[in-house]
């Protein structure tokens, strides 16, 4: 199921492939020397099959472990790499076909590598930037004016990039990725290794990019709190194949039906004998934390139930979409293995 | 890519240049050394077999030495951009620019090279020119100018080729060093061709070395009239193309073959 906002398809993907050959080294001294005459070569497969379709206005979350085939998907969107079959589409051009015309309508921010100038101030930076997309004075003026208001990067514009720290410096990446108003931005990890404050910054900004420009965004992330405030969609990928592709608030009730509820009492909690879809998790003094499992809007009777006991406190809580995600791999990792041998 | 736009990729290469050089000072002497070490043997050397060597006048390879020497210095190009750039991942954000992979190399090559030039090869070139007496005919202007450039692509073009190898192999420095070897020997920076043995003359003549260093500094310094020095410029212009259409069928062949290290 694939939610729908009803805006144009602007980023197709059809049984995207991607293989990478690699050389198995030899185990110890010998098997090194081994190595040397004949070479054991494995084909592993990043992206396995990937097919979706992503709509004008989308934020989308593209989650995966390590190595699930997150980062090799956005490098074929952007043009960087080939598939080894499937074909990709971004508004209507075909971006390992034709690079240079894809990149000039896609934004894409690394957030392990910088693509500003390291021995240039930033603002030169941004002149580059602005030479290279072409981009109007009157049209660069303006979005810049913008991008350092929201990004507050006004202090930071005479300082060379190699000397801005990392918070600084992601904030100079996205306003870069964003300066020529590309359809789609693509993001690959933008908030990693940002402190709280700076990562709430950046979310806001890119929130408000989403809504304001309607920039269609991808996110790929292992916080699954920028996909639980920012993505309204999921796509989740295991060993280069899709496990989920919805709506992130969909995930929580397909996946996961339990919920954990608190109670306080007054005075010893009472028996509960007569609730058997209750289990006791655990107990401490006058609080209960109860399990149970939701079949479809049972909760509010239990709530009911309980509230007839003479309850202090009660509060319900869902798991976090982390503790899902992991629950999803638990149960899905009955899938072939994604490693061939060869020769 | 417009002209504005690769002459600000040269312009911010060539201040990298000028930010990272303290040490150019000690290159520029390095520069010097060559140059007497070099003019000094050929003195010997011909002064020793009496005044003509190889059909040089003494003269006539002190002007060749300096000129090839000079033009070896400001043609100094820095081949392992892109090799360390696919080696650390850091290639992916050449290619999310709409731009031309090869033209901004080229660019930022031609910044790389107007530094060493600026700095370099002219206070190497005035000096020279105070001290020997150079020979360098006013009416062969037109043609060295277009073989200088010639020859500046050529070389490029070849460093671009092998820096292209390291889409494949992970460890590009023997074939760079290979490079090197080849370019010391055959270009012609150090020794003019003519002093090679006639049997290798011939095979030199196939290769495109000789176009680099040799072929400007002979039109340069008048040993080749103006008339002959254009049978010359276009079999430069030829293996120039030939080193692009390479490039391009390599450059296909690796963004196939491309792995970002690093994720």
């Amino acid at each position: 199921m694939t939610p729908d906002n009803g805006g144009p398809t602007i980023i197709e993907a059809v049984n995207l492939k991607k293989e990478f050959t690699v050389n198995e080294p030899g185990k110890g001294a010998f098997g090194a020397v081994k190595a040397l005459f004949s070479v054991k070569k494995m084909i592993v497969r990043a992206v396995d099959g990937v097919s979706f379709s992503i709509k004008q206005g989308d934020f989308v979350g593209y989650v995966g472990e390590n190595g699930a085939g997150k980062s090799t998907t956005i490098k074929i969107l952007t043009g960087i790499l080939v598939p080894s079959s499937g074909v990709a589409k971004v508004n209507g051009v075909v971006p390992y076909e034709d690079r240079k015309k894809n990149a000039g309508n896609i934004g894409v921010v690394f957030g392990q590598r910088t693509q500003l100038w390291w021995d240039l101030p930033v603002r030169e930076s941004f002149e580059m930037l602005k030479a290279i997309y072409r981009i109007k004075q009157n049209d660069f003026a303006e979005m810049m004016k913008k991008l350092s208001a929201v990004l507050d990067m006004g202090p930071l514009m005479d300082v060379p990039v190699r000397k801005l720290s990392l918070g600084q410096r992601m904030k100079c990446d996205l306003a870069a990725a964003l300066v020529h108003r590309p359809g789609v931005l693509f993001l690959d990890e933008p908030t990693i290794g940002l402190d709280v404050l700076a990562k709430e910054n950046i979310r806001a900004f890119l929130r408000e990019m989403n809504k304001t420009e309607g920039t269609t965004i991808i996110l790929t992330t292992h916080d699954m709190n920028d996909i639980e405030q920012l993505c309204e969609r999921l796509i989740m990928l295991d060993r280069g194949r899709i496990i989920y592709d919805g709506l992130t608030a969909e995930l929580k009730s397909k996946f996961v039906r339990e919920k954990l509820i608190e109670v306080e009492f007054h005075g010893t909690p009472p028996s509960l004998l007569g609730m058997p879809e209750l289990s006791v998790v655990e107990e401490k003094g006058p609080k209960l934390w109860l399990k149970f499992q939701d079949e479809g809007g049972g909760i509010a009777k239990v709530i009911g139930k309980l509230a007839s006991f003479d309850v202090k406190d009660i509060s319900v809580r869902e798991p976090s979409v982390e503790s899902i995600v992991m629950s999803i791999y638990e149960k899905t990792r009955t899938l072939p293995p994604y490693v061939e041998e060869t020769k | 890519m417009s002209p504005a736009l690769f002459f600000k990729f040269v312009g911010v290469s060539f201040r990298k240049e000028t930010a990272y050089r303290f040490d150019y000072l000690v290159m520029i002497l390095n520069g010097f050394l060559y140059v007497f070490i070099f003019t000094s043997l050929w003195k010997t050397v011909f002064a020793a077999s009496g005044g003509g060597f190889g059909g040089f006048t003494t003269a006539g390879i002190i002007s060749y030495t300096v000129v090839a020497m000079v033009i070896r210095i400001s043609f100094s190009m820095d081949d392992t951009i892109i090799p360390g750039r696919v080696r650390d991942g850091s290639v992916a954000v050449d290619l999310i620019r709409p731009v031309s992979f090869q033209m901004m190399n080229l660019a930022q090559c031609v910044g790389y090279s107007a530094f060493h030039l600026t700095a370099r090869g002219l206070p190497i070139l005035l000096v020279s020119a105070l001290m020997f007496d150079l020979h360098a005919p006013l009416r062969s202007l037109p043609a060295s100018a277009v073989s200088l450039v010639l020859s500046y692509l050529l070389l490029f073009m070849l460093n671009f080729t092998v820096s292209l190898l390291s889409f494949w192999f992970v460890e590009v420095f023997p074939f760079i060093l290979l490079k090197y070897a080849l370019i010391n020997l055959l270009a012609g920076g150090l020794v003019p061709m003519d002093f090679f043995p006639d049997f290798i003359r011939p095979v030199m003549a196939l290769l495109p070395f000789q176009h680099i260093f040799y072929s400007p500094a002979i039109i340069i310094t008048g040993r080749v009239a103006p008339e002959q020095a254009v049978g010359i410029i276009a079999v430069q212009a030829l293996w120039v193309a030939g080193f692009v259409v390479l490039s391009a069928v390599m450059w296909r062949a690796a963004s196939n073959k491309l792995v970002i290290q690093g994720g």
